[in-house]
């Protein structure tokens, strides 16, 4: 619900959106008794027309859910004639809206149910007030915004649910667009490969400097082998990344910058002489190493030091 | 009002509050005097608490600088937060003239291993 930003607010506004009054609870509360000894049957008609339709399937398939869902909807149509429409009965609408969104119900199908549910409902009314058919037809109107009040609701859901899921890729891109590894103690390196544009050089250098934060990182690498241009703004961006560090104590050191890339950083007369840069990766690291102050020794001799004594 | 407090022969300046313009200048006096009081040879100023770092602080932060290189000590800021480093790159504020490094341990040993290398080049 707060997800959604439903709040006592936008409930309001949402009554306010389909003209629901306090009149019109009044006049739902007219036919409460008559829908009440219908709910069954009302019920049936909905579950009938979904039964008829492959792309229900998902719902009805399964006997607990539609147990389940057949509760709710009764509980449902015995809440839409009560005459209180707040924070309580919108709740119970998001309930039934996540369950049919797991269970994959598209929202047309759903209104197409509910559409002929509604139309029953309305016979219903009508039969019944044969000696006042105005006064029927009121309460029917009445309840026909409750019913709009609640597709909103339900159509609102079944596309939020479905935006989760790309709102949860498109975190798992940003968090994998932008590792921050730790090689050795204090020594952070950076790998950035793609296009960088402003948003995503703000998330860079962000994520960049909480794990220098995080890590007490002295030194870190930049790579940017896998930066296929750098213009002006690209190279503006990086030069901010290392500016940041920078600020918060740590040296970066940019690798990886290709003959081309180097040629059109200078053609553009970009100056770059803030970047500490070395050739390739391998190069950075022990620059990095040298300058945290780790020195490698090679223990075993193996094949390459063999072929080395050979040459 | 920023508290000088001595250690070794470091000065260490930490900044705990939102400072107005006024408490700079004053910090800039002060450090300048008690460099030569206490012939301290390192200073560092520690921002950790600090949530923003404005042109004028930065410029400021510049000056006590430059003022107690002159003054023949070291200087070092430290703890410059994650945030505050992004925010001062977007407004073009590098700071190049000032020596950074994580937080206090670290400025230490920035200062200590400053120290040591001069000993070796004299």
């Amino acid at each position: 619900m707060r997800e959604m930003g439903l709040t006592a607010q936008n409930i309001e506004r949402r009554r306010n959106f389909v003209g629901l009054d306090s009149d019109d609870s009044k006049r739902i509360v007219r036919i409460q008794e008559l829908v009440e000894g219908h709910l069954e049957e009302l019920t049936s008609v909905f579950f009938a027309f979904l039964g008829g339709i492959d792309e229900a399937r998902p719902l009805l398939g399964n006997r607990d859910i539609i147990e389940k869902v057949r509760l709710l909807k009764k509980e449902h149509l015995s809440e839409m004639v009560r005459g209180e429409y707040g924070t309580d009965y919108i709740e119970q609408r998001v309930r039934l809206a996540v369950v049919y969104s797991n269970a994959g119900l598209a929202s047309r199908v759903f209104l197409g149910a509910y559409h002929h549910m509604l139309r029953a409902l309305g016979v219903l009314v009508m039969k019944h007030s044969e000696h006042d058919p105005m006064a029927g037809f009121e309460s029917y109107m009445s309840l026909k915004k409750v019913a709009f009040l609640d597709i909103g609701i339900i159509v609102d859901v079944i596309v939020f649910e479905r935006e989760r899921v790309i709102r949860q890729q498109q975190e798992a891109i940003r968090e994998l667009s932008t590792p921050v590894l730790q090689i050795r103690e204090r020594l952070l390196l950076l790998p950035i490969i793609g296009v960088i544009d402003t948003q995503r050089a703000r998330l860079i250098t962000d994520s960049l400097l909480r794990s220098i934060r995080a890590n007490r990182a002295r030194v870190v690498v930049v790579d940017v082998t896998g930066v296929a241009t750098i213009d002006s703004k690209v190279a503006n961006h990086l030069l901010q990344t290392v500016t940041a560090a920078r600020l918060m104590g740590a040296t970066a050191i940019v690798t990886g910058i290709s003959s081309e890339v180097a040629q059109s950083l200078v053609g553009l007369g970009i100056d770059l002489v803030k970047f500490n840069t070395v050739g390739d990766l391998q190069g950075g690291i022990e620059e990095a190493e040298r300058l945290i102050g780790y020195r490698v020794i090679q223990t075993t001799d193996n094949g390459a030091a063999e072929h080395m004594k050979e040459a | 009002m920023v508290p000088i407090l001595k250690h070794g022969k470091f000065l260490i300046a930490s900044i705990v509050s939102a400072l107005t313009d006024q408490d700079l200048i004053q910090l800039r006096d002060e450090l300048a005097n008690k460099i030569g009081q206490v012939r301290a040879h390192g200073v560092i100023i520690d921002v950790t608490a600090v949530d923003v770092l404005d042109s004028f602080a930065t410029r400021t932060l510049r000056d006590i600088a430059r003022t107690v290189k002159l003054r023949g000590a070291k200087i070092v800021l430290v703890g410059i937060q994650p945030d505050v480093a992004f925010a001062m790159v977007q407004l073009g504020l590098s700071l190049d003239e000032v020596d950074t490094a994580l937080d206090l341990e670290e400025g230490f040993s920035h200062l200590r291993r400053g120290e040591e290398r001069s000993r070796h080049a004299g």
